[in-house]
């Protein structure tokens, strides 16, 4: 019986599946079309900057005013990455705990609420969460440090909310992770006496371990791109420090003010989004890339 | 983000503007006829009927004159025009950029005079700016209402304190620690009045000072300041006016901005306000040399409401002999 439809399909003249390959065919092309054409603009736009500036200097020095040519990328950076490390501060444990909560201990029911609601966290438009960190996390942040510690724009306010951005993300891939991970191991441990505790937590997480780097990577690596939160909250200008409470303005932040007041073409400023926006571009593609090598070493280990 | 959602609109807009504007260069501007006039309330410009006029008008440009022409469209707009008029608040230089580069714009507004190359870049595309003069700004220093220790300084001064990092560093007295500063962007008039009045034209002094910030968007500059005893900023006084309960303006050199120094130009930081547009689009868009005619009309009625100074009848009269020469032969 199934020999026979088979050889009936095969004989079928397959005009209709064809068209449907070529459709397939084209989104594919158009997505990497598409990419390879901002990758190339990137790379074009950002060329004119880097003949005027020196490579060396973009990446050492601490003065970022391209108008009056300075030109070092390290305050922008710097508080990118201070941004994004507070984020996952606080996205990365707590994710991982809920994250095991809803994998291990959840009931069914607790489970379909749960869920949802960090669905809804997820729905959340980023400008809000802006407003968030600008009108609740800082004042609460002055409340506690004082209001001389903290300024009014400062970066940990910023981190700390993106952290709640990026919470659902990390959750859902770190609980994607310890679900994957085979019962067999779980039920090993139980036969070894080990409690429930003890079996998430030396068994399980262990076991899902590089799914868990990958969840952390592309939540930092979401955490570095974000954009409405640090340009509300962080600050409006180019400062090179350490400490979380002074406001700093980050890549993306300097990225989206420059270009929001309609600067003028061919100009270095101009220029210099471009070169910023290909940093951004390489560090994210660096990170998406060692967590797609985490999580294909992972899937091999159980398929 | 107001800026943001506002420059999408404005995108759009400016879109629907640049295909309006394609089937309108086909409209010899000798057919077109000024329906909205009625009997002239000055003498000398012609009255406007809001209801008769039609059309769109697109402006965009500095955040100081932002309240006062979005003061003047709300005005219009209440007093019958169905169409849309924009306002955009970018910052005088985006706005010339507009006007006389991508030529989107009808009107633009400015709190510095037109500069020779932006008249050079609107001559490639055809236009040639008029200037009307709508109003007086008294450039407001203000700090947080919190900050008990400056009330008065010195243009020295002034210049000392967004220069360097920290209060004892210009006046011994003054505390120990970090000045922060909130000013407007580059792209503002603002920016470029202050640093041609305070640094003789040199803008790195103040760029490469400690702990700024900087944004086209002058209520992010209010909340940064109001928040912090050891804030300073500048901008349009209509901005302080609209924020008194958190802010203290200082004066200068002793003298205080308000309506009598001003008139008497003893303040130093006053500084005019301007819209720009151009004849040949005041002849074929009626709609633009109506708006004009409405802004001239009656921007003294409005313009202490808003927080600005109103210039006298004789700098007044000047703009409306410009739109009469603009409008030559249609009225």
């Amino acid at each position: 019986m199934t020999e026979i439809n088979i050889a009936w399909y095969k004989i079928r003249p397959k005009y209709h599946e064809s068209i449907i390959t070529w459709f397939l065919q084209f989104c594919a092309g158009v997505s990497i079309l598409v990419t390879l054409g901002i990758v190339f603009i990137l790379g074009k736009e950002s060329l004119l900057f880097f003949r005027e500036v020196s490579i060396v200097e973009f990446l050492t020095s601490t003065k970022w005013q391209p108008l009056i040519e300075e030109f070092g990328v390290l305050p922008l950076l710097n508080s990118t990455l201070t941004t994004s490390f507070i984020a996952m501060a606080i996205a990365a444990p707590l994710g991982l705990f809920v994250a095991i909560y809803l994998s291990e201990y959840a009931s069914e029911r607790v489970r379909n609420i749960l869920k949802p609601i960090l669905e809804i966290l997820a729905g959340i438009p980023t400008v809000v969460y802006g407003y968030f960190a600008l009108t609740f996390m800082t004042p609460l942040l002055r409340i506690i440090f004082g209001q001389n510690t903290v300024d009014i724009y400062n970066t940990a306010s910023a981190g700390l909310v993106m952290g709640i951005l990026i919470l659902p993300l990390v959750t859902s891939i770190t609980e994607d992770a310890l679900k994957a991970v085979p019962y067999s191991l779980r039920e090993a441990s139980y036969g070894l006496g080990a409690t429930k505790l003890e079996a998430s937590w030396t068994v399980v997480v262990p076991a899902a371990f590089s799914g868990i780097a990958a969840a952390f990577i592309l939540g930092l690596s979401r955490a570095i791109g974000e954009t409405m939160i640090v340009a509300l909250a962080a600050g409006a200008g180019p400062n090179f420090t350490f400490n979380p409470f002074e406001a700093a303005e980050t890549l993306t932040g300097y990225i989206v003010r420059i270009s929001g007041g309609d600067i003028s073409y061919n100009t270095v400023d101009y220029n210099s989004i471009f070169a910023l926006g290909l940093l951004l571009f390489f560090i994210t593609l660096i990170l998406n890339i060692i967590s797609r090598k985490l999580v294909k070493r992972f899937q091999e280990v159980y398929d | 983000m107001k800026k943001g959602i506002s420059l999408f609109i404005t995108v759009l807009l400016s879109t629907a503007g640049i295909f309006a504007m394609g089937s309108q260069e086909e409209v010899k501007s000798d057919d077109v006829k000024f329906s909205w006039i009625i009997e002239s309330e000055d003498g000398m410009l012609p009255g406007v009927n809001p209801l008769k006029v039609e059309g769109d008008i697109i402006t965009a440009g500095s955040s100081t004159v932002f309240p006062l022409s979005e003061a003047m469209a709300e005005r219009f707009n209440d007093e019958g025009y169905a169409f849309n008029i924009t306002v955009d608040s970018i910052g005088s230089g985006a706005g010339f950029e507009r006007f006389t580069v991508a030529g989107e714009t009808d009107i633009s507004n400015a709190s510095r005079p037109i500069k020779d190359k932006e008249r050079l870049a609107a001559k490639e595309i055809g236009r040639n700016p008029i200037e009307f003069r709508v109003g007086t700004d008294a450039l407001a220093v203000t700090v947080a209402k919190s900050n008990t220790f400056v009330t008065d300084v010195t243009l020295e001064e002034l210049s000392l304190i967004f220069t360097s990092e920290k209060w004892n560093d210009v006046r011994a007295d003054w505390p120990n620690e970090k000045i922060l500063k909130f000013i407007p962007g580059t792209d503002s008039g603002t920016f470029d009045y202050f640093v041609e009045e305070v640094y003789d034209k040199d803008s790195a002094l103040i760029l490469g000072t400690s702990d700024l910030q900087m944004s086209e968007d002058d209520n992010i500059l209010v909340q940064g300041i109001s928040e912090s005893p050891y804030g300073i900023g500048f901008f349009g006084y209509a901005y302080y006016v609209e924020n008194k309960d958190v802010l203290n303006v200082l004066n200068i050199d002793s003298v205080e901005p308000n309506r009598e120094n001003v008139d008497a130009a003893a303040y130093p930081l006053a500084r005019p306000l301007f819209i720009y547009s151009d004849a040949e689009i005041m002849k074929s868009k009626p709609q633009v040399a109506a708006f004009i005619a409405f802004y001239l009309t009656y921007v003294n009625e409005e313009i202490v409401r808003v927080g600005y100074f109103p210039v006298n009848d004789s700098v007044l009269a000047q703009g409306k002999q410009a739109w009469l020469d603009a409008v030559n032969g249609k009225y």
